[in-house]
């Protein structure tokens, strides 16, 4: 057995220094430091691009109102209506506006999903075109009994393009991912001013 | 044996199976195919209306559980708001229940029109008729609760060209009985 | 000394070769992409089960629509585009249901979802032998109206089907930014 302890040991060593090195690569690209928490705060009154949509807010308010922009609101309720000017940047026409926007948990019910409309003509989630700017209106329905608030925030959030994805090998916007959170104030009512020009 | 014998022993045996497994090929190849092919041929047929049953006028045949026969094929003139040169056809079945699981025998009911060039129509939207409460369509009698004995009146509305009333000629298809469908005689032929 | 280089360079050839393959080979997305069925405005684009033949583009800056009895006057932050066109059936009724402008530099508009109270637009019933027109209604960039081409096909996901792919044409460009010809109102109700 001793006569091949030299011969053992520098196997065993080798070995070890490759997992070595491996574990230290690891560490080195971030694989053992806490994840980052904190998300950047944005600007209300910028345009705020997220791949898919260029966003520019543009005014909030609560309404109690039977309809807002078409859409039939619960009776006796009220609802937080945000205005906001959306341009498709990719190359085809879509509708993919479902979750770009979440609203904070302390205004609204999480299960809670806005409506969308076109404020021209108060069309219900129409696709948006390349290039084309429109003011689109999202509606959250606020619990029972809740009062409007000063004002609210808002996650952002983004998906990345794949030129091919892992499926079809079509391209496709995948991986939702939170960008940053921004606070609107929230106006007296749908005659309020726009924040932004 | 010398080496060479036995080296010469080997060779002619070696010849002789690799001329056995080549012509084997011929056997394998198209094996491999038909069993990788089989699911996609199965859905072909399973799909698709491809050898017509005829029935001649007045009789009856029976087809997905029950009796089916073409009472009437005919055109309803005079109306208006039509596409150019098109006629409204009407085709009435008379169907006789024996297996009232409809909902099974009956999935895929697709009644068309065949012209002599083997144009399909399939029944119309565009025009749509006032009928009696006992006329239904195929789709309809499906779900109609029908039981066995019963006899059901079905209608199907089509528009089609003037030039191709000549030689229309009503059909069947159900999913349980494809490829094969009911390709209905009139009194002419 | 021969036999072993005469390998190597075998060996070289082949493995350039395979790479050739591996490079050239067209994605899953091409292989069961539409097969294209060209023409120009004003020719009959044959399908496999469709033939379409666009007879007009016209361009508005606002549409008159009739909802429910009412006049309603859609506007645009772009220009409307309404391409006239028949549709016929080759060997069995069949739906066309999907038609989208591509411009110039690749934007693929689809059609516009704010008019679906309306009559004449896809999805369109065809039967063999009774053509039929419909009217594809686009809100489009003023500037992806040039050299356009229109897609029709019957499916939303074309893979392996006929998908009429129509040039447009060249449209000349006004000095106020909007194709030349474009009318301030086109009132839908018109006949087609």
């Amino acid at each position: 057995m001793l006569e091949n302890a030299g011969s053992r040991l520098k196997a065993w060593t080798v070995a070890g220094v490759g997992t070595a090195a491996a574990v230290a690569v690891a560490g080195v690209l971030g694989a053992f430091e806490a994840r980052h928490e904190s998300l950047p705060a944005l600007a209300p009154t910028s345009r705020i691009e997220t791949g898919e949509w260029l966003l520019r807010p543009l005014k909030a308010y609560v309404t109690a109102e039977k309809y807002a922009y078409g859409t039939l609101l619960k009776p006796g309720g009220k609802a937080l209506v945000l205005e906001l000017e959306m341009t498709n940047r990719t190359a085809k026409s879509t509708k993919d506006y479902f979750d770009v926007l979440q609203a904070s948990r302390k205004i609204v019910d999480p299960a809670t999903k806005p409506f969308i409309a076109l404020t021209r003509d108060s069309t219900m989630s129409p696709e948006l075109h390349p290039g084309m700017p429109e003011r689109m209106a999202y509606i959250w329905q606020l619990p029972d009994g809740a009062t409007a608030p000063a004002s609210f925030d808002l996650t952002v959030i983004r998906k990345t393009y794949k030129a091919r994805d892992n499926l079809y090998g079509l391209p496709g916007w995948f991986n939702p991912t939170p960008i940053g959170t921004m606070t609107i104030p929230v106006g007296a009512g749908p005659d309020s001013a726009d924040i932004q020009p | 044996m010398t080496a060479e014998a036995l080296d010469q022993d080997n060779r002619a045996g070696e010849r002789k199976w690799r001329r056995r497994s080549l012509w084997s090929l011929m056997l394998l190849v198209p094996l491999a195919l038909a069993v990788e092919a089989y699911d996609s041929v199965k859905t072909l047929l399973g799909n698709n209306d491809l050898f017509p049953r005829r029935v001649a006028w007045g009789k009856s045949e029976h087809f997905g559980g029950s009796d089916w026969k073409l009472t009437d094929l005919r055109g309803a003139f005079g109306m208006s708001n039509l596409p150019p040169d098109s006629v409204p056809v009407l085709a009435d079945f008379q169907v006789k229940i024996g297996n009232p699981d409809l909902q099974n025998l009956w999935l895929g009911c697709k009644i068309t029109l065949i012209d002599k060039d083997g144009r399909r129509w399939s029944p119309t939207s565009i025009v749509s008729l006032k009928t009696t409460d006992n006329v239904q369509t195929c789709i309809s009698a499906i779900f109609s609760g029908a039981k066995s004995g019963d006899t059901l009146n079905l209608r199907e509305t089509f528009l089609v060209p003037k030039e191709a009333t000549k030689s229309i000629r009503p059909a069947v298809g159900v999913a349980s009985e494809r490829p094969h469908f009911l390709l209905f005689q009139l009194e002419k032929d | 000394m021969i036999r072993r280089s005469a390998n190597i360079i075998l060996l070289l050839v082949v493995v350039a070769f395979c790479y050739g393959l591996q490079v050239s080979k067209p994605h899953y997305g091409d292989l069961i992409g539409p097969i294209p069925a060209r023409g120009k405005l004003g020719d009959t684009v044959v399908g496999r089960a469709f033939e379409v033949h666009a007879e007009k583009v016209e361009f508005a800056r606002n549409l008159k629509v009739d909802q429910f009895g009412q006049g309603k006057v859609l506007t645009t932050g772009g220009v409307w585009a309404v391409v006239t066109v028949e549709f016929a059936a080759r060997a069995q009724s069949t739906v066309i249901s999907v038609a989208s402008w591509r411009g110039p530099t690749g934007l693929t508009y689809d059609q516009t979802e704010r008019l679906s109270f309306m009559n004449g637009l896809l999805p369109v019933a065809i039967d063999p032998g009774l053509p039929r027109k419909a009217r594809l209604i686009f809100e489009l960039r003023p500037d992806e109206a040039n050299n356009a081409t229109l897609l029709v096909s019957e499916k939303l996901v074309a893979a392996l089907d006929s998908q009429a792919e129509i040039s447009l044409g060249p449209v000349p460009i006004a000095a106020d930014g909007l194709p030349v010809g474009t009318i301030e109102m086109l009132d839908m109700a018109q006949p087609m």
